[in-house]
């Protein structure tokens, strides 16, 4: 890997050491390497480097700035909740804090500039400086002028500075409507499977050897890497279910180098992970438990998403299902549902023919609350006083967000509703009543 | 008042000053009650008597949540722990946020106590570094910064010596914003953990888990996960990650629907950066049960409710908001109300004190009592000359009224062992007869004879089919039940329940020889399948042929002794559960308007409106308004003319026929004769009454203006006559 | 032995030879340092130099606007006459000073501020408050004023972005630049830079009246072999270099390189996308880049690959790395399109589309439920692949939230033909017309 890392301004053994940090990223390294040239050149004004979360944007930024001991300042994008924050973090990394202090109470994008160009007048850089943005993305939130001044910052305060901006997201929504000065763009390719292999290898347990981790990690990616290329989940995933490949061998049944055993083992546990990647539900000791609930009686996972239930009081429950059925039904048809003897409405021309995308596909409509209330009374099976409470349980419903208020807050006349669960979850609901809810959706007419 | 002066003009007449004195709620409380001479003494006891409840369930409060914290806590130390841990799978996931995800259920009123009591536990035990923070007042991320740094940062002026650089660092981010960043809390609790381990006072709190000092985490607890902004919660989540390696953050998120609102919420990029785990609080049901069990079903408190107002107050409980302190609030309600409504609420105290009660009490509370409803059944029961001496002689009544007391006082010591023995019996039989939760039992025994009820019948029929073993156990347990009671009545049944539980036995050892093993299974083997298949037709079928075959063969010695057990709880429910209602003076501790209750607790607005509206004489008791068949008098008040004449029309209203018909209603009223030509004619003082009326009730939302047709209103209720 | 040395002396020498090629490429590429004299713009020069001579010697204001598309050369212009002025010889004390406000001022007193600060006339301010702006402006100018009006030294005021300028509160400082120049004051000369041909339309009435409508346009009118030429131009090395013999060579190379037939095409391809001079100088910023002391020359093989990094696909580079679950959402949105003649879908539709391919093929590989497919959708969201249709409020539920895909049919297929480990169905299923 040393043929790929050579530059003739820093000593062999630090570029040793850089590329070791940055495994399956010595190429996106060695082209930074080259762009930025010998500290005491110039370097292009502007770089923007984008790819995948977890595909070591910040990462190579980080070993290469700090081993080769260029002169730099990273700010992360969301953590500058005020611009002034952002500049302060410029200031205070290359010229210390005497020089942040410079700048006014709530300073403007020319106070900064002019700070740092009185700085860089006392003490002008010998080597290039770079300011490294995270989350670059975010900065098209700021104020209009912040990203294309940044993008030419090196010609506006007139020094040897490079920013790199890293994100997510690609160049073309980043370019603003009058257009401005381009940055160099640099694209981090996500990791193949082998180089995954390679670095989840990495950190293996310490108390067994390299390649039964390493034939872990191949069993690992055999099952996720269809699914999930992101290294930072397939790593809490290894660390996840690592425990219960090494069972058998804790009990001695098999040993390491049968891999075959070792993975009848596993593969139902990981297929199981499977219908919960990417939601986190979990901690491991909690999936330590259930992994032992299991062995007794083989219940589904539980993780978060499947604690849906909700404890209501008896008539919240009906109100909800209430608000479902008006948010969810046609107003012309409550007549036909919610009218004892609705007498000529006949089923075949009461289904409308042209409408075929079903209102489930659409989601649920806004509706008035004299409707919700109508529908609450021929629901709800005794009848009950328009009690206070009754309102109040409304507004609750609204605080746990399982019904959105649509109008204004302040539009006191006829607030609006929609109904915010979903369909199992009001079955659930309705079960509990039993109160038979399909029979009462227009959609499953 | 009247002044000398000559000229026109207003005066103000200041009150003098001894009017605008501020009224103690003793004041309040006695003024406009009934029977004011003894009223403060009543009010003493309503007040100790509120007092211990409250603290009761305080207490309760903190024991119930005990359980659910503790694990947090344990959590939280776990988290703070792990920093130094060297364990693989914990290192694989140091990068991760410690998160606990607590469900605490939709009774939102209820959880500002829970969080206070965890954020104590939290600082006496863990950490010093607690920072709770609401959704209201975090509506953008800097604000959110803002509140969890100064509620850290303050909890340190507190504890630290040095409050000066502490208070200006935290004022000076107040003021500039510039340094409302997590860069600041780190170097502050750099500088504070470092303080703390060169072993400053000021952290002799956190002696006892030391270790872990060296890091004690930084706790922020969310309170209302649901009405975050998920923008500020995504953003902060990620700003804090950033920091996780210099600053052992950890979060609680409070949440009231389900956890799956986290997923809801936050994307994947950030809740990869959480390590959540999960804690579920004890459904408010329980909580409810438990509290009923300390608060009502218990013989320390002498206040009591009545069967109808412990209904409304469930019913609220079950039907509006699972909210316990609301049920607690009710209870305190209905105590405040009994002893200010009712003047022989004095003698609703501890015994002895009733006692004394009982002779200071004065002429006209002894009327009092004569009038009360059991006491007048009481009187009806003794012989004549005793009557006379009781209507007569003042003395006498008082030291009968002592000996009633006392009774009453018995009644209720016995009243709940008893209670919970029948409900330990019954709530193990198959589809409950007489209720799953010991308060249903509760309000039977309270409505009525409990043995005259058929689901009583029926349950006492399945206990008579209880195998030998599920007997024995059910009687020990009541056997266990009667135990602490110490009452003569109920020890004496203890020593009888005891007989027949040796018996029992040693019939299980003798037994065996002489009962024909088929007996046996013939009697326990349907009570088994009956546990299995419970609908009530196959109940009726199995209860038959049980009786079938009871009559055919003889009783084995064992169904003797269970007939005879069950008997013997049959006679001590007969002879304990009795309902309130039938004891003498029990108006004195049972509080029974009901409608109060209801009125007070759970309102109903429009309805009122309506009533007064169609009937003005409900609230005005003018003798002219009453009117009989609803219709209202034409003296009313105009609005409710208004409303009467608009109940008839349409959902649109014509403003011109409204007014023609309001203005013949009116003129009816004046007197003037029908058939004068100028009968309701529209005069402008009319008209202007009309348009008064009618904006009157627009306020009120009945009607509205409306764009569709001109110079008509839209009627917004439904229905009318 | 002395050969070795010779040859250890050589590759010093060589080294630093080498050393000082980067340092003046570099210089060129990513230091926008003006150069001599402005190139392809003689013309426009020319003009606004006589502009500027009028109100330097004569004393006569004036305002001028440079109208041209980014990398033409307006900043170099002005700056460059502005320079000029700055050292005209022959009469000293008519030495003009060059103020440059540019995007930096986000609104006008801040540019006023930096106007005082760029005359030196902060301590003269000191904290006088002053009624209105066009006071203050007028005693900055009146400070400069010596005497009377001919003796007075004139300001040239160059106002980079000229159109953000249009976008401050009712345009205070053009308002009053374009007074001056137009009043008898201090003699002025405004120049605004913009690359909007609009820009006229920006101005508030009484703004446009007070300006005098002339206007620079710096269209490049670039021939295929001018533009060639400047490639050359700009990779050649100076005389002034050290090593004549060195240079010589490296020049010699950039001949060749310019003669070779591909590296012609790939900077056809360049010219028919953009004549901007940046976008060549980072092009061959990347070139050089590729230049090390191994490899001392630029090989034609550098330039293509130079290219095809500016020219990649972004979008595509996205797909690429995207999981199986999230391309198959992707391809669902496809067919939804196709079906809608593009109309805005939700996530529900777009998961029952997934739905049907599911149930036509019997492996259930991929059927994840909900929660799952909800964070893929995220995920593509984040990425901006797909975009919430502006209007649907964020109130109502994310899996009913209306989007629009961000990609073409043709990006999408791409990406399938380059994607690692496709699964043939999912490719069949694109394929395929109908959902």
């Amino acid at each position: 890997m040393t043929t790929v890392l050579q530059h003739p301004a820093y000593e062999e053994e630090r570029l040793q050491r850089v590329a070791e940090q940055l495994p399956c990223r010595e190429l996106q390294a060695g082209m930074l390497l080259s762009l930025m040239g010998e500290p005491q050149h110039y370097s292009y004004p502007s770089i923007f480097i984008y790819g995948h979360r977890a595909s070591g944007k910040s990462h190579v930024m980080h070993v290469l700035l700090k081993e080769l001991e260029l002169p730099h300042a990273t700010v992360s994008c969301v953590e500058c909740i005020s611009v002034t924050l952002l500049f302060e973090q410029v200031l205070l990394s290359f010229f210390g804090c005497d020089a942040a202090s410079l700048l006014p109470r709530s300073p403007s994008l020319s106070d900064f500039v002019r700070v740092y160009r009185q700085q860089c007048s006392h003490s002008p850089a010998k080597e290039t400086r770079y300011i490294v943005m995270e989350k670059a993305e975010l900065l098209r939130d700021t104020d209009a002028n912040l990203l294309p001044a940044l993008l030419r910052l090196q010609e506006l305060v007139e020094d040897n500075v490079t920013v790199i901006l890293l994100s997510e997201i690609v160049w073309d929504k980043f370019r603003p409507n009058t257009g401005c000065f381009e940055p160099l763009v640099l694209n981090f390719p996500d990791y193949s499977k082998g180089e995954l292999q390679q670095i989840l290898s990495q950190d293996r347990h310490p108390s067994y050897s390299a390649e039964f981790y390493s034939s872990y990690i191949n069993i690992l990616l055999g099952v996720f890497y269809s699914v999930c290329r992101d290294l930072r989940e397939l790593r809490h995933l290894a660390a996840l279910n690592f425990s219960k490949f090494c069972e058998p061998l804790a009990e001695g049944k098999v040993k390491e180098t049968d891999t075959h055993k070792l993975w009848r083992n596993i593969e139902p546990h990981l297929k199981r992970a499977m219908q919960t990647v990417y939601l986190r539900e979990v901690s491991s000791l909690q999936w330590e438990q259930m992994q032992q609930m299991e062995e007794k009686e083989t219940g589904a996972l539980r993780g978060l998403s499947a604690h849906t239930h909700v404890e209501l009081p008896y008539y919240s429950k009906f109100l909800l299902i209430a608000a479902y059925l008006a948010s969810y039904n046609p107003a012309r048809t409550d007549k036909r549902f919610f009218l004892k003897h609705h007498g000529k409405i006949r089923k075949t021309k009461f289904l409308k023919k042209n409408e075929k995308t079903s209102n489930h596909l659409l989601g649920p409509k806004p509706f008035a609350l004299d409707r919700l209330l109508a529908i609450f009374y021929s629901v709800v099976d005794s009848r009950i006083a328009p009690t206070a409470s009754i309102f109040s349980q409304i507004s609750s419903l609204v605080t746990l967000q399982l019904l959105t208020q649509v109008s204004h807050d302040d539009q006191l006349d006829a607030p609006k509703y929609k109904c915010a669960v979903s369909m199992d979850f009001i079955c659930a609901i309705s079960r509990t009543v039993n109160f038979d809810i399909v029979k009462y959706l227009y959609d499953f007419l | 008042m009247s002044t000398s002066s000559v000229s026109k003009g207003c005066f103000v007449f200041k009150p003098s000053a001894k009017k605008r004195k501020t009224l103690s709620p003793k004041d309040y409380f006695s003024d406009g009650c009934e029977g004011a001479e003894n009223s403060d003494v009543r009010f003493k006891l309503c007040q100790d008597l509120w007092d211990k409840i409250k603290t009761d369930t305080e207490v309760l409060q903190d024991e119930l949540n005990r359980k659910i914290l503790d694990s947090l806590l344990d959590f939280t130390r776990k988290c703070s722990s792990t920093r130094q841990h060297s364990d693989w799978a914990l290192q694989m996931r140091a990068s991760e946020i410690p998160t606990a995800a607590l469900v605490l259920g939709v009774n939102v009123p209820d959880h500002d106590m829970t969080f206070q009591s965890l954020s104590e536990l939290l600082q006496q035990s863990v950490t010093p570094h607690v920072a709770s923070v609401q959704a209201k007042e975090c509506g953008a991320l800097k604000h959110l910064m803002k509140r969890v740094l100064e509620r850290l940062m303050d909890t340190v002026v507190a504890v630290d010596d040095d409050e000066e650089e502490a208070a200006e660092q935290t004022n000076g981010q107040v003021h500039k914003s510039v340094h409302c960043s997590l860069n600041t809390l780190c170097d502050w609790y750099n500088t504070v953990t470092k303080k703390s381990n060169s072993g400053t006072p000021g952290k002799k709190r956190s002696s006892p888990v030391k270790d872990e000092q060296q890091q004690p985490p930084v706790v922020v607890i969310f309170k209302d996960l649901e009405a975050f902004n998920p923008r500020v919660l995504q953003d902060f989540i990620l700003i804090c990650s950033r920091y996780i390696d210099r600053l052992p953050l950890m979060f609680i998120f409070g949440i009231a629907t389900s956890p799956s609102t986290i997923q809801h919420m936050l994307p994947h990029s950030v809740s990869s950066l959480l390590c959540i785990e999960l804690f579920q609080s004890l459904s408010c049901t329980q909580h409810l049960a438990t509290v009923i069990d300390k608060l009502i079903l218990t013989n320390d408190f002498p206040f009591k409710l009545n069967s109808k107002v412990m209904q409304v107050l469930i019913s609220i409980f079950l039907y509006h908001d699972f909210s316990v302190r609301n049920f607690i609030k009710g209870v305190q309600l209905a105590l405040l109300e009994h002893f200010h409504s009712q003047p022989l609420s004095v003698l609703c105290c501890k015994k002895k004190d009733a006692q004394l009660n009982v002779m200071q009490l004065s002429h006209r509370n002894l009327e009092r009592i004569k009038q009360l409803p059991s006491f007048k059944r009481y009187i009806e029961k003794q012989e004549p000359q005793e009557q006379a001496s009781l209507l007569n002689d003042d003395t006498h009544l008082k030291e009968v009224c002592k000996k009633l007391i006392k009774d009453l006082h018995k009644y209720h010591k016995n009243y709940y062992p008893i209670l919970s023995c029948l409900h330990t019996l019954t709530s193990s039989l198959p589809r409950y007869p007489l209720g799953k939760q010991i308060r249903e039992l509760h309000l039977t025994c309270l409505e009525k004879n409990v043995w005259e009820n058929e689901d009583y019948q029926s349950a006492m029929k399945l206990l008579k089919m209880l195998a030998k073993d599920e007997l024995i156990t059910l009687l020990q347990r009541c056997a266990e039940i009667l135990q602490p009671v110490k009452s003569k009545k109920i020890k004496e049944a203890l020593v009888h329940l005891e007989e027949l539980l040796a018996k029992l036995k040693q019939l299980d050892t003798a037994a065996a020889a002489e009962t024909s093993p088929t007996v046996e299974e013939t009697i326990t083997s349907p009570m088994k399948n009956l546990q299995k298949k419970t609908d009530l037709f196959q109940l009726q079928k199995t209860l038959l042929e049980m009786n079938e075959s009871r009559r055919s063969k003889k009783l084995s010695p064992f169904e003797v002794l269970r007939n005879e057990a069950l008997d013997f709880i049959d006679d001590l429910v007969k002879k304990h559960l009795s309902p309130p209602e039938s004891h003498t003076l029990n108006e004195v501790c049972y509080y029974s308007s009901s409608a109060t209750v209801r009125r007070h607790l759970n309102a109903t607005p429009r309805t009122c409106i309506q009533a007064a509206l169609s009937s003005p004489y409900y609230y005005l008791q003018n003798e002219n308004l009453k009117t009989e068949d609803g219709s209202v008098s034409n003296a009313a008040p105009d609005i409710c003319i208004a409303y009467k004449l608009h109940l008839e029309c349409g959902r649109l209203i014509n403003l011109c026929d409204w007014l023609e018909a309001y203005s013949t209603v009116v003129s009816a009223a004046e007197g003037n004769d029908p058939d004068s030509d100028n009968f309701g004619k529209v005069d402008d003082v009319k008209h202007a009454r009309f348009i008064r009326a009618v904006s009157e009730l627009e306020f009120l939302g009945f009607i509205k203006s409306t764009k569709q047709k001109t110079d008509h209103v839209a009627r917004l209720t439904w229905g009318g006559c | 032995m002395t050969t070795g040395y010779t040859a250890f002396l050589l590759l010093c020498v060589f080294i630093r030879l080498h050393f000082q090629v980067q340092k003046i490429l570099r210089e060129r590429f990513c230091h926008q340092k003006l150069p001599e004299k402005p190139e392809g713009v003689e013309a426009q020069h020319k003009h606004l130099l006589e502009l500027l001579k009028r109100t330097a010697i004569h004393g006569e204001s004036n305002s001028v606007l440079i109208v041209g598309p980014r990398g033409a050369g307006k900043t170099m212009v002005s700056l460059h006459s502005g320079l000029k002025m700055g050292l005209c010889v022959e009469m000293p004390e008519k030495k003009m000073n060059c103020i440059e406000v540019c995007l930096l001022q986000t609104d006008d007193r801040i540019a006023l501020k930096e106007i005082t600060r760029q005359l030196h006339l902060e301590n003269a301010v000191g904290d006088k408050v002053f009624g209105s702006f066009a006071e203050n402006l007028a005693f900055l100018l009146e400070a400069l004023k010596k005497g009377d009006r001919s003796s007075s030294r004139p300001v040239l005021f160059v106002l980079d972005e000229f159109d953000l300028f249009a976008h401050h509160k009712n345009q205070t400082l053009l308002y009053n630049l374009f007074d001056v120049s137009q009043s008898a004051q201090a003699p002025v000369a405004v120049v605004g830079l913009t690359c909007r041909l609009d820009v006229l339309e920006l101005l508030e009435k009484r703004v446009k009246s007070r300006f005098s409508h002339r206007q620079i346009h710096l269209l490049s009118s670039l021939t295929f072999s001018q533009y060639l030429e400047r490639v050359r131009a700009q990779l050649s090395l100076p005389g002034s270099f050290p090593d004549s013999k060195f240079a010589q060579d490296w020049n010699g190379g950039i001949e060749t390189l310019c003669e070779d037939k591909s590296v012609e095409e790939v900077l056809q391809r360049h010219f028919n996308s953009s004549t901007d001079f940046r976008s060549i100088q980072m092009l061959l910023m990347l070139c050089l880049s590729r230049v090390s002391v191994a490899k001392p020359t630029i090989k034609p093989a550098d330039l293509l690959e130079a290219s095809r990094l500016c020219l990649s696909d972004a979008k595509a580079n996205m797909l690429h790395g995207l999981s199986i679950l999230e391309l198959c959402l992707i391809i669902a949105m496809k067919h939804l399109n196709d079906v809608y003649e593009g109309e805005p879908f939700n996530l529900q539709m777009v998961h029952n589309e997934f739905k049907k391919f599911l149930h036509r093929k019997s492996n259930s590989m991929y059927n994840f439920d909900q929660p799952v497919i909800m964070k893929a959708f995220e995920h593509l969201q984040q990425l901006e692949l797909i975009r919430p249709v502006d209007g649907s409020s964020a109130k109502t539920q994310r899996e009913y939230q209306l989007m629009r895909l961000m990609l073409d049919h043709s990006q999408i297929m791409e990406a399938l033909q380059k994607y690692p480990q496709c699964p043939t169905d999912v490719k069949q299923w694109a394929m395929s017309a109908f959902g």
